[in-house]
């Protein structure tokens, strides 16, 4: 009756109410969008005048011929001066060796490469009082972190740090080229290469045309010297019924492995 | 349809701001290659600018952050170059490519580690993703002999791009080059 009717035009009313809200709420939001979208733009054109400007300035060996109309801000060359030293700091880290001194001491960082790639890098957090100890390090356990020191660490830090940087960087290159291997040529190798985790002893099966149904050579590589990136032993082997060409095959192959990186001699 | 234009003014949004970041970037990076300040003219501005500071604050003892980070980075540089022995005289960088998430530079660099300068250029490529870089192409100028240690271990590294093996090289080197010169003048 009445009341239904009553409550129909309530529910309506406030139907109405909620729709209007909502129209107004999404009028305001385009409203700020666009007013973003605009200032965004100005930004922007501002930005391309300077750097057009730049442009055509063309500044030569010299460097920006100041301005005296335009003096550059104190601020300015401070910020300046700090890209300018973060820039440099950064290069450090491609030496391989870097580091900033704490208040207990000095965090140092070694970084690693192959060839012109770079790897991993490690920490050291030494206190230096009252003698030199390590605080804190992320080198991994297999390194002979505890001799080197015992033998360095006391007497010639930089002894120190940078025979612990031939460990890492011929750790890594080792294992660079095992994974470069893996990634590379999966279809030479059968299964998955054997190693250990200091990766200086390599065993794996492998064959030379791509994708054959046997893999007739066994190798077994020797990494002796730790600082080393390149096996000092290598056996390359075939399965005892194989005929005298591939022995002779994998004595060559034997020769290779032991001058030419792992990977770059699969590529050949 | 106000959906789509909603839509419409947001996608422009994000293309503005990337755009903005991405000009921002590249005037900063030609303002820092092209500009240069002498160590009196940059001791000159942190004054100024310390005083400037002062002035805003009207004599609240507030430090300046960006006074803090510069003695900082100055005190991490000196320890670097102290402990290292490698001294960096003039570096510029110039980005060929930007894309997504890789940046090729290309460096120039010039310096000396104790004793022995050298020169370098060199491309270093970033990937964000992995943080790994990578250098291709390198050329090290160093005045050597030839056939000396040096230029064997030079033209190496330039064959192989492996500049981090070419830092640790000249490093060992000059220290035995200034261990064997000072133990030499020790007995003159």
């Amino acid at each position: 009756g009445v009341l239904a009717y009553l409550e129909m035009l309530e529910t309506q009313a406030h139907q109405e109410a909620v729709e209007q809200e909502k129209r107004e709420q999404q009028k305001e939001k385009l409203a700020m969008l666009k007013a973003r979208v605009r200032k965004l733009r100005l930004q922007r054109d501002k930005l391309r005048e300077k750097v057009d400007l730049q442009e055509k300035q063309q500044p030569g060996k010299e460097g920006v011929v100041p301005d005296p109309a335009h003096p550059i801000a104190p601020r300015d060359v401070v910020e300046w001066r700090i890209r300018n030293l973060q820039a440099l700091l950064q290069l450090f880290y491609l030496t391989g060796i870097s580091g900033k001194p704490t208040r207990r001491g000095v965090c140092f960082s070694l970084s690693t490469a192959y060839e012109g790639t770079y790897l991993d890098s490690y920490h050291l957090e030494l206190c230096t009082n009252p003698q030199v100890q390590i605080l804190r390090h992320s080198i991994p356990v297999f390194i002979p972190l505890e001799q080197i020191s015992k033998k360095y660490l006391q007497t010639d830090i930089r002894r120190f740090l940078s025979l612990l940087s031939d460990h890492l960087n011929a750790y890594a290159g080792r294992r660079h080229q095992a994974e470069q291997l893996e990634e590379h040529f999966s279809d030479q190798i059968e299964g998955a290469l054997q190693r250990n985790s200091l990766y200086n002893l390599l065993i794996f099966n492998y064959n030379i045309p791509r994708n054959a149904q046997t893999f007739p050579f066994q190798a077994r590589l020797l990494y002796g010297d730790p600082c080393c990136s390149l096996p000092t032993e290598v056996t390359v082997s075939c399965t005892p019924d194989a005929p005298a060409s591939l022995v002779e095959t994998a004595a060559s192959h034997s020769e290779m492995f032991r001058c030419v990186a792992l990977h770059k001699a699969f590529q050949s | 349809m106000e959906k789509n234009i909603c839509q419409v003014y947001e996608a422009e949004i994000q293309a503005l701001e990337e755009e903005i970041k991405v000009l921002t970037e590249k005037y900063e990076e030609i303002q820092q290659e092209y500009t240069s300040f002498s160590d009196e003219e940059i001791l000159k501005s942190i004054k100024l600018f310390q005083r400037e500071i002062l002035g805003e604050n009207k004599g609240y003892k507030s430090p300046s952050n960006l006074i803090f980070q510069l003695e900082n980075l100055e005190t991490d540089l000196l320890f670097l170059m102290k402990f290292t022995g490698f001294q960096f005289t003039s570096h510029s960088k110039k980005t060929l490519e930007r894309t997504g998430n890789r940046t090729v530079q290309k460096n120039r660099l010039s310096g000396k580690c104790h004793s022995l300068s050298f020169q370098l250029e060199f491309q270093l490529t970033k990937m964000q993703e992995n943080v790994s870089s990578v250098i291709t192409d390198l050329k090290i100028m160093m005045e050597s002999e030839e056939g000396s240690d040096v230029s064997k271990f030079v033209s190496r590294a330039e064959e192989c791009r492996s500049l981090l093996k070419f830092f640790r090289s000249i490093s060992s080197y000059a220290e035995w080059h200034e261990h064997r010169r000072n133990t030499f003048l020790h007995f003159k």
